[in-house]
């Protein structure tokens, strides 16, 4: 979504940067082209390829940002991206970015890209934070023995920008070696011959394929023929066969030992001086038994500030008084003096009417909600409690054939579940991925959702939000559950990176949010506008009364709502949150009671994804898998939905 | 341990040794042929003990590609020999911190029958927690011990899964069958030789190395052998 406006500068060689998780790369992208890439405290944030460009020597310089990577070999998805540009696009200069307190583990990168004979130049971020935990490290001592420009930075603070763009002019190609040792080196000098001509170094790429890496095989059928690609598998098995272990853990453990000496040389500790609080903060936030009351916390400071803040004061004031007082009566008396024709009258004010209904949704019964919840997600996403979260909720992730990790882009479907869909990447295994697109196309609501739901069950009890949140919980985890079950596939292991406990930074947020409001009035208005006409030509036309006639045994005999209701589906197919807001006026015109709407609401979340998400679900799973869960999800809302009805109306429930 | 045996005996024993010990490595990398273990032989009568054992019936030579293979009897003696040699190497690294360019030699001199006998070998296989490979990453054949996991001697190393919350440790080796495992493992820096210090055990396991914080699976964590320090 950030990629306009660098067409100029697309060829030509590049700014790439790359460094681990969570070390602050986004940062320092922001830093140096002035656009903002997501920033947050989870590895993981950047999941995709953004753009900018860079004003170098009088020439403006493609600058990409790169998803985090432990190792060149990769693992996930995400990982395979960040080596595959660096395999096909050619370089200008690499920015590694290091989290100054973990030293070794960017340091095992640094030698897989001079391996790469690639010319980099090295930035210690957090350089602050190192500092304060008592780490000492030798700039010029490191910079000699890896011999490359070393950079010390506080990217959130712009300290050391200066520098690192002077080092940018110049490149300089490092040369700290590791020789691996007879039995592998003479490996490499196998292989080597077989390789094609590319960017990076024939050692290199001899490494991963020793390491036995399998994502590279579709990119060695396109560059090398079948018989080498033979000769290749059988070098590798070859040398293989000499080790009791994995090759990939024997070269990795050889690149650690010769980081660990380069580090015995240049780190030195003295006493740290740490801020305690968010230290203890940070360890409740994952303990045992404090973390529960922690995580209740935070999901009830989230519901007073979203669900009623944001839900109820807020709307309340931009629907009633700003848009039903005075906006909508003073629009409907312009419109009606300029407009004679009642056609056109109800096109603009009119029951389906753009200004009366998807200006009155979007503006003042969404934006509100959506606005307080990206407030309240980007303190969350900054202060590193999402990682904690997921290791909170990894034993209940386990039972559905998936792990911790899957917490993070399941809580970032609330925000948005395209978004999160794609974030589905860092996920390792196929199986994973599928599982995780399924759940969120299928229940996780989406903030504009999760705001309008909140909103109307706010107004009838918490205990009824509770009930919401327990049918929707338990549905999600009944048909995950079984998914893992019929999903052919593996699953991986959970490890996993839990940052520092933070202060959030306020302008990162702030900014954050901005570009979120920004992106959501860019993508959702127009689908509220379009929703809207196409609702008003179907009642103009009389077809809405036919389907609402034909939809007429599932929405009323099955889910027992009112005939109305069908209109608040209908325009779900575009958004769910849509339709959730058609329910919403529905519910404030009193034409629901609590158990109705507890069933239409439970019917909505469940509902189809939205078009945005059925896309990236087509281009990230394929055509056959995002419309096979399309095609059980649409069914399944309307059956949980009259299950519960039923069920509610059997046991004689009146909420 | 026999004191009936003479010290030429003894010797005539060693020199064996050797020998079997070399073909098993041999054997290991796929190099193992008449000639190329006369050549990397430290004995300069290497050529005749190879058709003195193979007439003893340890090992059969293919006369015509010279390819060297064990006989049952061969295999069992020279599978001891390594066990010795790389539980003694793991011993030295892991107890006594010996440098590494002396613990071949100190290996050596350990790997034969007359030093270290079964029993000993075996406890001292307890003693380290069944290690599966030498510190250079070479297998070691399990003994009797490694089947029964005995506990009659406790273990100097044990899994992670023992230590207790708060205690620091190094990393000895990880036992795991999985390669993708290792490899994630040693991309988080997780290898023989870090020090880490057990954070929680519950919800999931949390151990902390260098000022990274990692949470991970009991599986794994039950797969990852330390030394307290």
């Amino acid at each position: 979504m950030h990629d306009h406006g660098t067409e100029a500068v697309k060829a030509g060689e590049k700014i790439i940067i790359v460094g681990n998780p969570n070390v602050g790369k986004s940062v320092i992208f922001g830093l140096l082209t002035g656009r903002y890439a997501d920033v947050s405290n989870y590895p993981g944030t950047t999941v995709t390829l953004t753009t900018g460009s860079y004003r170098m020597g009088g020439v403006n310089t493609l600058v990409m940002d790169t998803p985090g990577v432990n190792t060149l070999i990769p693992m996930s998805e995400d990982e395979a991206v960040t080596r595959d540009i660096l395999i096909n696009e050619p370089v200008k200069q690499i920015v590694q970015v290091v989290d100054a307190k973990n030293l070794s583990r960017g340091l095992v990168i640094s030698i897989q890209l001079v391996e790469m004979g690639l010319p980099f130049v090295l930035v210690l971020n957090m350089w602050d934070e190192a500092n304060s935990r008592g780490i000492n490290i030798d700039v010029e001592k490191l910079a000699a023995a890896i011999g490359t420009t070393v950079i010390p930075m506080v990217g959130v603070e712009r300290k050391g920008l200066k520098e690192l763009r002077e080092a940018l002019d110049t490149r300089t190609f490092p040369s700290i070696a590791i020789n691996y040792g007879g039995v592998i080196e003479a490996g490499i000098r196998r292989l080597e011959p077989l390789l094609p001509e590319v960017n990076i170094s024939k050692r290199a790429i001899s490494l991963m394929l020793l390491a036995g890496d399998e994502s590279l095989k579709p990119w060695l059928k396109g560059h090398v023929g079948i018989n080498d690609i033979n000769k290749i598998e059988s070098i590798r098995s070859d040398i293989q066969d000499k080790y009791y272990e994995p090759l990939g853990y024997i070269i990795n453990q050889i690149r650690l030992k010769r980081c660990e000496k380069v580090i015995a040389d240049v780190l030195s500790k003295s006493l740290a001086e740490r801020s305690p609080i968010m230290v203890h903060l940070g360890n409740w936030a994952m303990h045992p038994v404090w973390g529960i009351p922690v995580l209740l916390a935070v999901l009830f400071l989230t519901y007073e500030f979203v669900g009623v803040f944001g839900a109820q004061t807020l709307v309340d004031l931009l629907e009633n008084s700003l848009f039903g007082s005075h906006l909508n009566p003073f629009m409907t008396r312009v419109v009606t003096l300029l407009i004679p024709d009642t056609f056109f009258q109800d096109l603009l004010v009119g029951e389906y009417g753009i200004i009366t209904m998807a200006l009155t949704y979007s503006i003042a019964i969404i934006l509100p909600i959506v606005g307080t919840f990206f407030i309240a997600f980007g303190i969350l996403e900054d202060s590193g409690y999402l990682p904690r979260l997921a290791m909170m909720v990894n034993k209940i992730f386990k039972l559905m054939g998936l792990h911790g990790k899957a917490a993070l882009p399941m809580v970032l479907g609330l925000g948005c579940d395209t978004m999160a869909t794609l974030t589905a990447r860092i996920m390792e295994t196929r199986k994973e991925r599928i599982l995780v697109t399924l759940l969120l196309a299928l229940g996780v609501p989406c903030s504009a959702q999760l705001g309008v739901i909140l909103g109307m069950l706010g107004g009838i009890s918490f205990y009824v939000t509770l009930l919401w949140i327990f049918v929707v919980a338990l549905v999600l985890f009944l048909v995950g559950f079984i998914a893992s079950k019929v999903v052919k596939g593996e699953s991986s292991d959970f490890v996993f990176d839990i940052p520092p406990f933070r202060v959030p930074i306020l302008s990162n947020i702030l900014f954050k949010t901005l570009s979120r409001i920004k992106w959501y009035l860019k993508e959702a208005v127009p689908l509220f506008i379009l929703g809207t006409l196409i609702l008003f030509t179907l009642d103009k036309t009389g077809v809405l009364k036919v389907i609402e006639a034909g939809a007429s045994p599932i929405v009323v005999g099955f889910l027992g709502l009112p005939q109305k209701a069908t209109a608040a589906f209908l325009i779900g197919f575009l958004r769910r949150d849509y339709g959730a807001a058609g329910l919403y006026t529905l519910a404030e015109a009193g034409e629901l009671n609590p158990n109705q709407i507890l069933v239409s609401l439970v019917t909505i979340t469940l509902f189809v994804p939205c078009v945005a998400n059925s896309m990236v679900m087509i281009k990230e799973r394929g055509l056959k898998t995002a419309a096979a869960i399309t095609a059980f999800i649409f069914p399944f809302a309307f059956l949980v939905g009259g299950v519960l009805n039923f069920l509610l109306n059997g046991f004689g429930i009146k909420l | 341990m026999d004191y009936r045996k003479t010290k030429e005996q003894r010797l005539e024993e060693d020199r064996v040794d050797e020998l079997l010990e070399l073909i098993w490595m041999l054997i290991e990398d796929g190099e193992a042929t008449a000639d190329n273990i006369a050549g990397k032989s430290e004995d300069p009568l290497a050529s005749s003990l190879l058709k003195d054992i193979e007439s003893l019936g340890l090992i059969s030579i293919d006369h015509h590609s010279g390819k060297v293979t064990f006989k049952e009897g061969g295999k069992i003696k020279a599978e001891q020999i390594i066990r010795r040699h790389r539980i003694a190497e793991r011993l030295l690294s892991e107890v006594f911190e010996v440098e590494e360019r002396q613990i071949e030699d100190h290996a050596c001199e350990l790997e034969h029958t007359h030093v270290l006998g079964q029993v000993v070998v075996d406890s001292i296989c307890t003693f380290l927690g069944h290690p599966p490979t030498c510190p250079h990453g070479k297998v070691i054949p399990r003994g009797e011990c490694c089947k029964k996991f005995s506990l009659d001697v406790k273990p100097l190393v044990g899994a992670l899964t023992d230590l207790r919350i708060g205690e620091e440790a190094k990393i000895v080796f990880i036992s795991s069958k999985y390669h993708a495992r290792l490899d994630r493992l040693s991309s988080l820096g997780i290898i023989p030789g870090s020090v880490i210090r057990l954070h929680q055990k519950q919800p999931t396991y949390v151990i902390r190395i260098e000022e990274t914080e990692l949470a991970l699976d009991k599986d794994l964590a039950k797969e990852i052998f330390v030394k307290k320090i």
